[in-house]
């Protein structure tokens, strides 16, 4: 049972100043084994507070990243996974689905996790999964108006994945979860 | 009459403990000659003084030299025929020498208790189920060869006894109480049934102990999948009764996953009360706790912790036990200590040479515990320390029964030194005295203490008691720093059989 933070855009300070006191007073630290970022964070402070969530922290560098350190992507084992992470603005078209599973089986993973659009999907294909867990500060972007805030928690549990999806709709936040079984037969 | 026997002319051993009192009768060599002791006169036998037979250099703990290899049990030089069965016959003379000299005084010891057998054995031989232990398992500690003759015999004896009254239809507790009492041998699993009775885990009509038994580990069974489960099998589990319509959408190719509802608001990150995930989280400060103390129980001993899969299994029963009582009783939870109490229980059933009892051991023991912890739970409660029934007035008990069996004892340390019994009785009280002793010592001191129609508190107290006065030359002679660093460090030397006598004579004392 390994719980999996996915979160990004976050845009700190440029575009948002924090994040929603709501989602601030669910993260508290000792319940999430893992961070996962997209990356776009921006700056380090986000990264600190990032960190004392959670000392497994694995980010991805985005384009407005302030450390040029990150990596352009990242892959990591958890449990039976194999989870790629990626900021997504190098994968043109943007948000792009197909090129996104181009991306995934060139990395070999079960699950991508990649971000950029600021909007929540969850999308299957035949390879695997991809992820994006939106904005978790609702920031403005470049190809969408309507962003709500938005993260994502994956709860590992041998070769089952359930996603909780955290968004903050007019100021409450609504949870849904999406179930995921990894046939044991797929070798991507 | 030699009216001032001093010992001066006894070995060095003894030669610490000042005989101002008059009657003295503290050497073995007196025995033959007690019949033609005169009268004393008892206007000397002054109530505040300690009586006779506890004087007796014979029942003061050994010094810190090295004992005698012999493991002699009395102080003074043994008797020319210095077998140590021969000692035996001569400190029972003694001993019933000393009652019939004593009814003549002021102070009237009443009915006599003959003592019980004390010669603890060690196992002569290796028991039975050899497989599970190694090398440092306390149980195959081997035996002097001087004890062998005299101690196989009591012990064989004793074992008969004992394998004949649990073979009876319908036990009787009274009596396997009185047998327990005197001691348990260590093989062919007595201790780990006449233990069950003895904490009425199993009923005295042998006929109902299949049916209790089932009915009983069923019951853990079942603690342990309601408390033990993490949040996710247990969303699994409701989700997988309610609906089972949600597909195998690992059959589609393509296409958005559906999203669905989640059931009253159970998501790992909720923070309402009656989130199972909260609960949980909640309670993982309580299993690491838990697991720390696991992991340091008994370091010594190979069964608690070693390298192997059995201690490794050995370890997760005893973390199971912890969590589920922890559970199940959310007012007290867990407490530091209680890992040292459930550790020589969950060790005598868990090594029962009967295949079935060995693999039950986990449930059997969580029963027996939850048994035994019910009478001293109270120790454990903070809340309580100050109350009637917490600890500190139990420390208080302690210190009134040594007051009342050995004056001076109590003055030097309460007032004289300022030893706060809280400093040494403390750990000696809420754990029952498992780590005072060597493991095998606290088995035997477990059966007394279980054994006991007065209940284990009351006997723990005179245990304790037994303790003290057994050192008393050396507390007597010592200062604070001493005697604190003495008491905080018993002994592990001391004879538990001798310890376990003087405990049973304080009791003779107490109810006249």
């Amino acid at each position: 049972m390994v719980l999996v933070l996915a979160i990004g855009d976050l845009h700190i300070p440029h575009r948002a100043p924090d994040l929603p006191a709501k989602f601030k007073s669910m993260l508290v630290p000792g319940k999430i084994q893992h961070i996962i970022c997209t990356g776009n964070l921006c700056i380090k402070e986000v990264h600190d507070y990032l960190k004392s969530l959670c000392p497994s922290l694995h980010i991805t560098r985005g384009e407005y990243d302030e450390d040029a350190r990150y990596p352009e992507t990242k892959t990591l084992t958890i449990g039976q996974f194999k989870l790629g992470l990626c900021h997504g603005h190098q994968v043109v078209p943007w948000g792009d689905l197909d090129s996104l599973a181009m991306l995934q089986r060139q990395l070999d993973v079960d699950i991508l996790v990649s971000g950029h659009t600021h909007q929540f999907k969850a999308y299957k294909h035949e390879a695997g999964v991809v992820i994006n867990p939106g904005s978790a500060t609702g920031a403005y972007s470049s190809i969408t108006y309507d962003v709500n805030p938005s993260f994502v928690l994956m709860d590992i549990d041998g070769l089952r994945v359930v996603v909780y999806v955290y968004e903050l709709i007019d100021g409450e936040v609504k949870v849904d979860k999406i179930d995921f079984k990894k046939t044991s037969t797929a070798t991507t | 009459m030699t009216q001032s026997r001093s010992n001066s002319s006894k070995p060095a051993i003894i030669s610490e403990e000042q005989q101002t009192n008059t009657h003295t009768n503290t050497n073995t060599e007196s025995i033959e000659t007690l019949a033609e002791k005169p009268e004393k006169e008892p206007e000397l036998m002054v109530k505040k003084r300690v009586p006779d037979w506890l004087n007796n250099s014979m029942l003061s703990s050994p010094a810190p030299v090295v004992s005698p290899p012999s493991k002699s049990r009395s102080q003074s030089p043994p008797p020319p025929s210095s077998s140590h069965h021969d000692l035996l016959a001569s400190y029972t003379s003694k001993s019933s020498s000393v009652y019939s000299y004593n009814s003549s005084t002021v102070i009237q010891p009443p009915v006599p208790i003959p003592p019980p057998t004390f010669i603890r054995p060690e196992p002569p031989t290796k028991p039975a189920r050899t497989p599970r232990t190694d090398f440092r398992d306390p149980l195959t500690r081997s035996s002097d060869s001087d004890n062998d003759i005299s101690s196989s015999v009591e012990d064989a004896s004793r074992q008969t006894n004992l394998i004949q009254a649990l073979s009876r239809k319908i036990i009787n507790m009274r009596e396997l109480r009185r047998l327990a009492s005197e001691g348990i041998p260590d093989s062919a699993g007595i201790r780990s049934t006449v233990w069950k009775l003895l904490l009425a885990y199993l009923p005295c009509d042998k006929a109902l102990w299949s049916s209790e038994l089932a009915k009983k580990r069923s019951q853990y069974n079942q603690f342990k999948e309601d408390f033990l489960m993490n949040p996710s099998e247990i969303t699994r589990k409701l989700e997988d009764s309610a609906s089972l319509q949600n597909g195998e959408n690992t059959s589609e190719g393509k296409g958005l996953l559906p999203r669905s509802e989640i059931p009253h608001g159970e998501h790992p990150l909720s923070l309402g009360k009656t989130s199972v995930w909260n609960q949980f989280f909640q309670d993982t400060e309580i299993i690491d706790q838990i697991d720390r103390d696991v992991k340091r129980t008994h370091p010594d001993i190979d069964f608690f912790c070693g390298d192997s899969a059995s201690s490794k299994a050995n370890q997760d029963s005893l973390r199971n036990i912890l969590m589920v009582y922890a559970k199940l009783n959310p007012g007290i939870r867990y407490v530091q200590g209680m890992n040292e109490i459930l550790a020589p229980l969950f060790y005598v059933f868990k090594n029962d040479p009967d295949e079935d009892y060995s693999r039950n051991a986990e449930a059997d023991t969580f029963f027996c515990f939850v048994e035994l912890l019910s009478g001293i739970r109270d120790n454990f409660v903070q809340q309580l320390d100050n109350s009637v029934v917490g600890i500190r007035s139990t420390i208080l008990k302690l210190s009134l029964l040594l007051k009342e069996h050995d004056e001076e004892l109590w003055r030097h340390l309460d007032i004289t030194t300022k030893v706060n019994p809280q400093f040494y009785a403390f750990r000696w009280i809420t754990l029952l005295l498992t780590q005072e002793f060597i493991f095998t010592d606290s088995l035997h001191i477990w059966d007394t203490l279980l054994s006991d129609p007065e209940g284990p508190q009351e006997t723990l107290l005179r245990v304790c008691c037994a303790m003290l006065i057994l050192v008393r030359r050396r507390l007597l002679a010592g200062d604070f720093t001493a005697n604190l660093k003495l008491l905080q460090s018993y002994p592990s030397t001391t004879n538990i059989s001798h310890l376990l006598y003087v405990a049973n004579k304080l009791r003779s004392h107490h109810h006249p």
